[in-house]
């Protein structure tokens, strides 16, 4: 049935997307909810909310807000928490409440800007989607609002987009992604902040990490011509020490789709006899193999295994629930957006 | 403009009046700053005791959550093998269910479908949905008796509607009632009571079992207790319920009104001197005479004896825990602490304790966690000995307390006895290390 899991609980969704894209920016974060999204954010999908602040609020919506659409009372809130914040922009993310009432953002932007006299992007995620379609809307808005400017490039400079802790499972990740490059590396949203953004155009090439940073990197490109590429540079040891004897075998993927692939590749250098990948997320053609697949109810899970005769999966714990009768091995590679686990925790 | 955090003192608020309460305490008059010290309250599904948690209260129960994914997301935190996480089943809506509704007729399918998937038919199917259906005006009681048409197990709403917080109904009073809803009318039991307010049991040592049998109760059910979907129904035989939550006022009249079961009110309470009061007009009420004196010895002394060990101390005091902040700070400086500050939500409810804490420590600082100003509170802004509450441990780092939101419910004498026990514990323990 349609949107039905009896195993699975549900995955992190747009707006938490959109909040970890732009956590570390320091712009004053208001998600249009009652509150229970925005619990859900800062409560379970954010990991970096216990260490590290940022302005991140609910709206607080109520019944008749909703009802009445009193848009000049949340524009109130905003500039009022904005005299507390300071913060250099502001962002309104959407949620199922204005989905439902047909919020016009565009209105809201125009009014809160006119009033706060700072950008404010507007971000109409409903909460029915998932998080990479949210944090990929977060990333695209974000550079094209920010990096205007042309600037001379900046030989060996790289940037890397779509890093956030629900694709690479990690607080650390920005450090791990840094460190795995051989060049000055900014990590949008975890390390490098809005004045990296601001200099965007200085650098040599941009790195999509994930499909939430290829609508970012195809921007960058059109506006100042930056040659960017899909790759996943870090993968965490651990992962790549359970994986080492896999030769001979055919292995399912589920995971991201960039870090799947990356995966991939390795397990074939080191003689896997077939691997593919599966995915519930966005996914980008030039990655996609024959074998591959892309998932949508929790019960394709089960037939994408049975189906490619897999020998071995590899993916977050929480799908072996669904494959109850798979008799194969499994590799646990955590996905927090699935999970809501992280490395570091393990 | 705001270049520090937003308190008033008790005295100046006092002086305000309940019906001027500043717009700096009042939730839904700003931005709600959701920190980690504040996560209970703006979202309780995030940390604690959600409407999705509570509606799993009912023994044997399992729940379908109809809803955005966004709704559902944090229940993966209970999904680990062994937790509440194979009691949950979803049906996720799309783009199109949530403007139209049409999710709706897929509901009595996938009802069907969960009890499908289980070894044994659940006792009942609790379907939550969210502010989604309250903003489409679904009529869920309708829905509910074709799901138990079509699968043949008793089907009953929660409704998680936050859009309805600060309404006459709010989700939290709404799953209260949610949860008695099964009982069906029995012959009544003289020596049965119910103890109503709570989802999880009142801490073993709590009095109130003890007078209750002195009183020749001798059945005293707990929702959170009853073993099976049987004992969840006995409940039904109740003389009347005593509700320890004003949250279950509304539960309680549903009881009385349906099943002819009344019901009394207690507080809790960390004044000893009103607990003892509160029980004589407790047991004036129903008949009885308790006999409490040494349940109440033994929480003064504990106070005595803790007061004797560290001294007049100052304890910042927070919401996040089992009690009010204001009745628990009062309680304190009647008993001669010290509290600098109060980390609350204050309403007409207890306005009354405002009034008397002001007559006392007309200093003492109030604030709302969910003002946005908080995110320029700084660490140990303002110095204490000790903490009460997890949001009061959140602003002061590296001091001793107690978080005091545990699962078991504190209450009365013993209440009292404990948080002072748990308190002298984590201060002995702080000193030593020093």
């Amino acid at each position: 049935m349609k949107g039905f899991l009896k195993r699975l609980s549900p995955f992190a969704p747009d707006n938490s997307g959109v909040v970890s894209a732009l956590f570390e920016f320091g712009g004053l974060i208001a998600v249009c909810d009652a509150g229970g999204c925005t619990g859900n954010v800062c409560g379970f999908d954010e990991p970096r909310w216990f260490t590290m602040r940022s302005a991140v609020f609910s709206t607080g919506m109520r019944d008749m807000d909703a009802i009445l659409g009193r848009d000049h009372l949340l524009v109130d809130k905003i500039v009022s928490a904005q005299e507390t914040v300071k913060a250099p922009f502001a962002v309104l993310v959407g949620t199922p409440v204005p989905a439902v009432i047909a919020t016009d953002f565009k209105a809201l932007r125009r009014m809160a800007e006119k009033r706060t006299q700072v950008p404010v992007l507007t971000i109409e995620s409903t909460g029915v989607n998932y998080y990479d379609k949210g944090a990929s809307k977060a990333f695209e808005m974000l550079f094209d609002t920010f990096a205007v400017e042309n600037l001379p490039v900046e030989k060996d400079s790289v940037g890397i987009l779509g890093a956030t802790p629900l694709d690479f499972s990690s607080c650390q990740a920005g450090k791990f992604l840094a460190d795995s490059i051989d060049k000055k590396a900014y990590v949008y949203g975890m390390g490098a902040g809005l004045e990296a953004v601001k200099h965007a155009s200085a650098n040599e090439r941009n790195i999509a990490v994930s499909p939430s940073g290829v609508a970012a990197a195809r921007l960058l490109e059109k506006r100042f011509g930056t040659p960017w590429k899909m790759a996943s540079p870090w993968l965490p040891e651990e992962l790549l020490k359970n994986c080492s004897s896999l030769a001979g075998k055919k292995v399912l993927i589920i995971h991201q789709q960039f870090a799947a692939a990356a995966l991939r590749e390795k397990l074939l250098a080191a003689g896997a006899d077939d691997v593919a990948c599966a995915t519930f997320f966005m996914t980008e053609k030039s990655l996609t193999a024959p074998h591959d697949r892309t998932l949508k109810e929790e019960e394709d899970l089960a037939k994408a295994v049975e189906e490619f005769k897999a020998d071995v999966v590899i993916g977050d714990r929480m799908f072996k629930k669904v494959l109850p009768d798979f008799q194969g091995g499994f590799i646990d590679f955590p996905h927090f957006a699935v999970s809501g686990r992280l490395w570091e925790n393990l | 403009m705001a270049d520090r955090y937003y308190f008033i003192s008790a005295g100046e608020l006092a002086a305000k009046g309940a019906d001027n309460i500043p717009d700096e305490l009042i939730g839904n008059k700003h931005l709600i700053y959701s920190s980690p010290a504040t996560l209970a309250f703006n979202s309780p599904g995030a940390q604690g005791f959600g409407v999705k948690r509570a509606g799993l209260a009912v023994p044997d129960s399992v729940m379908l959550l109809v809803a955005p994914r966004c709704c559902g997301r944090n229940t993966s935190a209970l999904a680990a093998p062994g937790n509440l996480g194979e009691r949950f089943f979803y049906l996720l809506l799309d783009d199109t269910d949530i403007v139209t509704g049409r999710h709706l007729v897929r509901i009595p399918e996938a009802v069907a479908e969960v009890c499908k998937s289980l070894p044994a038919p659940p006792s009942a199917v609790m379907i939550c949905i969210t502010c989604v259906d309250a903003l489409l005006g679904t009529d869920m009681e309708r829905v509910c008796r074709k799901c138990t048409e079509k699968a043949g197990v008793p089907v009953e709403p929660c409704y998680m509607y936050a859009l309805t917080r600060e309404g006459r109904l709010p989700p939290m009073v709404q799953v209260r009632k949610s949860v008695y809803s099964l009982l069906k009318p029995l012959p009544k039991r003289s020596d049965a009571v119910n103890v109503l307010g709570f989802f999880t049991a009142l801490s073993e040592e709590c009095e109130l079992r003890f007078l209750l049998k002195q009183a020749g109760v001798n059945k005293i059910r707990e929702l959170a207790l009853c073993a099976d979907f049987n004992e969840y129904l006995e409940m039904a035989e109740a003389n009347f319920n005593i509700v320890l939550n004003q949250e279950a006022r509304y539960a309680a009249a549903d009881l009385e009104k349906r099943l002819g079961i009344p019901s009394v009110e207690l507080t809790r309470l960390y004044q000893l001197d009103k607990v003892q009061r509160q029980y004589l007009l407790f047991a004036a009420a129903i008949g009885v005479q308790f006999d409490d004196k040494v349940y109440y010895n033994e929480a003064a002394a504990a106070v005595e004896n803790f007061m004797k060990s560290h001294g007049n101390i100052s304890i910042s005091v927070g919401e996040w825990l089992n009690g009010d902040p204001f009745e628990l700070t009062l309680a304190l400086l009647r008993y001669g602490f010290k509290v600098p500050e109060i980390f609350g939500t204050v309403g007409e409810g207890n306005f009354v304790w405002v009034k008397k804490i002001a007559q006392l420590s007309p200093e003492t600082r109030i604030s709302s966690n969910l003002s946005p100003t908080m995110m320029l509170y700084k660490d140990n802004e303002i110095p204490c000995d000790a903490f009460i509450g997890k949001d009061a441990g959140y602003y002061h780092p590296g001091v001793p307390g107690v978080n005091w939101n545990g699962e078991s419910q504190p209450f009365g004498y013993a209440g009292i006895k404990a948080l002072f026990t748990e308190l002298d514990t984590v201060l002995t323990a702080g000193k030593e290390k020093k």
